[in-house]
């Protein structure tokens, strides 16, 4: 049983991960908290289900189309619904929050709410790993989760925009004073943090089916993450990730599994009311010294 | 004057304290009003609501429904209650019910609540207004408790399809059947949905197995809109458990399924995952299904000969709403929704008026043959459930097999073909 656990516990913590990057990745350079990153996930889903089955595009094109719609769309997001609010969170999370509240909820209405609406695996089939059959879904999304941390390190430490990402995050004035466009960086980082949703979506969502539910799952999913190791930083979501990942799995394996949920539920009080800026946050560290 | 306001308000006070009811007596050319509040976006809410639009029109196209000396049509108004949904408050789905009560006034209710907890606080609801009332989803026991303790406040309320307990003894007959077929003897691993219907089904399970000495490995429940089912496999291959028994309505209920296959679980699946009943979804999930016994709660969406009614439903159904609707029909609630509608028709023809109590004495008296088999009401308002369509109405056990055939396996006396051992199954 623990050889299963090690290995389900980190395909589980890498789908946290996954869901949960994007969410930060705005939010830490931005400062906005994107309340429609369920939507935008599910959003996803249903535009490579509907490429597929409508327009018969191979899965490759239909993969590359969508995460350049949802993208767009983040970008497109920042200029019409959050340059006007910018700056006041409350507005933003109201904004973003129904932005998602509307597109899952157009689905709804749509009638996009049966166990129809699959994605297909990337490729089929199992292989042993110490005894434990793992599939090959599971191991592309341990492959990817890995491949875009990779991805994020070096995109914000080498390349031009990255470094404007890290520029407006670290101090956002002085950021402006050498050039750098506050609102053009983080119209971008709403763009990259919708595509990421998008790839998360992608990967994960073959495991199952496109429920629209699962969208405020996958928001309660990022923040929670985000909340534990810290909104704005990548290594804490990674840790929280795995933290969460195994307690869950731990939790249903050896307690109850009704019971896996309440883990979410759990870190964020703790860690609330322990570390509230998160394992590894840094945004409101010094006042909680004082 | 000031004893006139207040006698007027007295007055006023007392005609509110009596709740709309439905109209005694219908004028001529007056049509019937069905109500069917319920879950519209689950698939058992949908083809249900789709079930009994088909038996309004049959009726209708046949002249309407003979009430004493006039004809009336029927007309059945929806409301979505969205009950299925994970975190709708029964508030919610209750308002829904009460606004299509008073804005369309209708006779009777039809279909009914889909979640067992809604159902419940429903029940109140539906006696202030003493309204015939046929549940045909809602699968709780505590239903015919109520009605039977309560009779004269809960008399308005009848169940046509399979409740708990009755599922309970279909799925411990399955078990009983595998045990004999393979010689699978020892251990069952139950995981249920953490709602009110699946637990009692999986505990009247457990006690069933306990009884024929089963051994049952472990009882794993979820909330709706789980999608991670990976702790109970585990477990169920280190205890080498040899069925898994699942009971679930909700539509991620299918990615259970996926994961059992994907990590390769050498146990027979056998219990009730809603979209695996579906005549669709050996293609949905990829041939992934092989194998899996599962239940057709009450016939009909899958047809069986020994029913001809249930064989003629699915064909029409296919006329109707097109045959991909046809292939999509779900196992749990289309046979009684359409049946509620006859059974209705039928008691306003016999009490010759819709007077709800005199519509009550009506239903209990109620002896035909439907889509779902022979149907009867207990003294507790519910229908008898069992292996013989002649008797009483049906539910069956199918298993899927290569290429995509759902093969009717339970009960032996309406069986169509023989149980098959996975190749997956040590």
């Amino acid at each position: 049983m623990i050889p299963s656990i090690i290995i389900y516990g980190l395909v589980n913590s890498v789908i946290l991960a996954l869901i949960a990057m994007g969410f930060s990745l705005t939010f830490g350079i931005s400062g906005v908290a994107n309340f429609a990153y369920g939507g935008f996930y599910i959003l996803s889903g249903f535009i490579v289900w509907m490429l597929l089955n409508y327009l018969n595009f191979p899965l490759v094109l239909a993969i590359i189309v969508t995460i350049g719609v949802v993208g767009l769309l983040g970008f497109v997001t920042y200029w019409v619904i959050l340059l006007r609010v910018r700056g006041i969170p409350l507005s933003e999370v109201i904004a973003t929050f129904a932005l998602g509240v509307g597109i899952l909820e157009l689905f709804r209405w749509m009638g996009f709410v049966t166990y129809e609406f699959t994605l297909p695996y990337l490729k089929k089939g199992t292989i042993m790993i110490v005894g434990v059959p793992l599939d090959y879904q599971r191991l592309f999304i341990i492959g990817i989760g890995l491949g875009l941390v990779l991805f994020l390190y070096f995109f914000t430490h080498y390349t031009r925009i990255g470094l404007a990402f890290r520029g407006i995050a670290q101090n956002e004035r002085t950021a402006i004073s050498l050039g750098i466009k506050s609102d053009w960086t983080a119209a971008l980082s709403l763009a990259f943090g919708s595509a990421m949703a998008s790839v998360a979506a992608i990967v994960i969502l073959p495991l199952g089916i496109i429920s629209i539910n699962t969208g405020y799952e996958v928001l309660l999913i990022a923040v929670a993450v985000g909340i534990v190791g810290g909104l704005e930083s990548v290594p804490g979501i990674l840790v929280a990730s795995l933290i969460l990942g195994y307690a869950q799995i731990i939790t249903g394996t050896y307690f109850k599994p009704e019971w896996m949920m309440v883990v979410y539920l759990a870190a964020i009080v703790l860690v609330l009311a322990i570390k509230p800026s998160g394992l590894f946050g840094k945004f409101k560290e010094l006042e909680e010294r004082v | 004057m000031k004893k006139g306001i207040f006698f007027g308000f007295l007055v006023l006070v007392f005609l509110m304290s009596f709740p709309f009811t439905s109209h005694a007596q219908l004028k001529p050319g007056q049509p019937i009003v069905i109500g069917v509040p319920t879950a519209l976006g689950s698939i058992e809410g949908r083809d249900g609501w789709m079930a009994i639009q088909m038996a309004v029109e049959e009726i209708n196209a046949k002249g309407g429904v003979q009430v004493g000396s006039t004809k009336h049509k029927i007309e059945a108004y929806s409301i979505d209650t969205r009950e299925h949904e994970p975190g709708i408050p029964v508030h919610d789905a209750l308002t829904a019910a009460e606004k299509l009560i008073l804005e369309k006034k209708p006779h009777a209710i039809a279909l009914g609540n889909f979640r067992s907890e809604v159902l419940l606080a429903t029940m109140d609801l539906i006696s202030k207004y003493k309204l015939p009332y046929i549940c045909c989803i809602a699968m709780t026991p505590l239903l015919q408790k109520k009605v039977s303790e309560e009779y004269d406040k809960y008399k308005y309320i009848f169940r046509n399809c399979l409740n708990a307990p009755q599922l309970a003894s279909y799925l411990g007959g399955v078990m009983g059947f595998i045990r004999k077929e393979f010689g699978l003897t020892n251990k069952a691993y139950i995981i249920t949905q953490d709602v009110l219907w699946a637990k009692a089904t999986g505990q009247g399970l457990q006690g069933w197995l306990k009884g024929n000495a089963w051994e049952v490995a472990a009882f794993d429940t979820y909330a709706t809109g789980a999608s991670d089912f990976s702790p109970s496999l585990i477990k169920a291959r280190a205890q080498n458990a040899q069925v898994i028994v699942p009971i679930f309505d909700m539509p991620q209920s299918g990615i259970l399924l996926k994961q059992a296959r994907a990590m390769q679980i050498p146990a027979m699946l056998s219990g009730f995952i809603s979209p695996v009943s579906c005549e669709n979804a050996w293609g949905v999930f990829e041939g992934e299904v092989d194998g899996m016994i599962n239940m057709v709660y009450e016939v009909g969406p899958i047809p069986v000969k020994a029913v001809p009614k249930s064989v003629e439903f699915n064909q029409n159904y296919g006329k109707r709403w097109g045959e991909k609707a046809r292939t999509e029909l779900s196992g749990h609630g289309p046979g009684p929704s359409y049946d509620s509608i006859y059974i209705l028709a039928n008691a306003f023809e016999r009490a010759k008026t819709v007077e709800p109590d005199a519509v009550v004495k009506a239903l209990e008296q109620t002896d035909m043959q439907g889509v779902v088999g022979r149907i009867r009401f207990g003294k507790d308002h519910q229908v008898a459930y069992g292996v013989d369509p002649k008797e009483t109405a049906l539910g069956v056990g199918f298993q899927w097999v290569k290429p995509g055939k759902r093969v009717v396996i339970y009960p032996d006396i309406v069986a169509e073909g023989k149980i098959q051992r996975p190749a997956y199954v040590k």
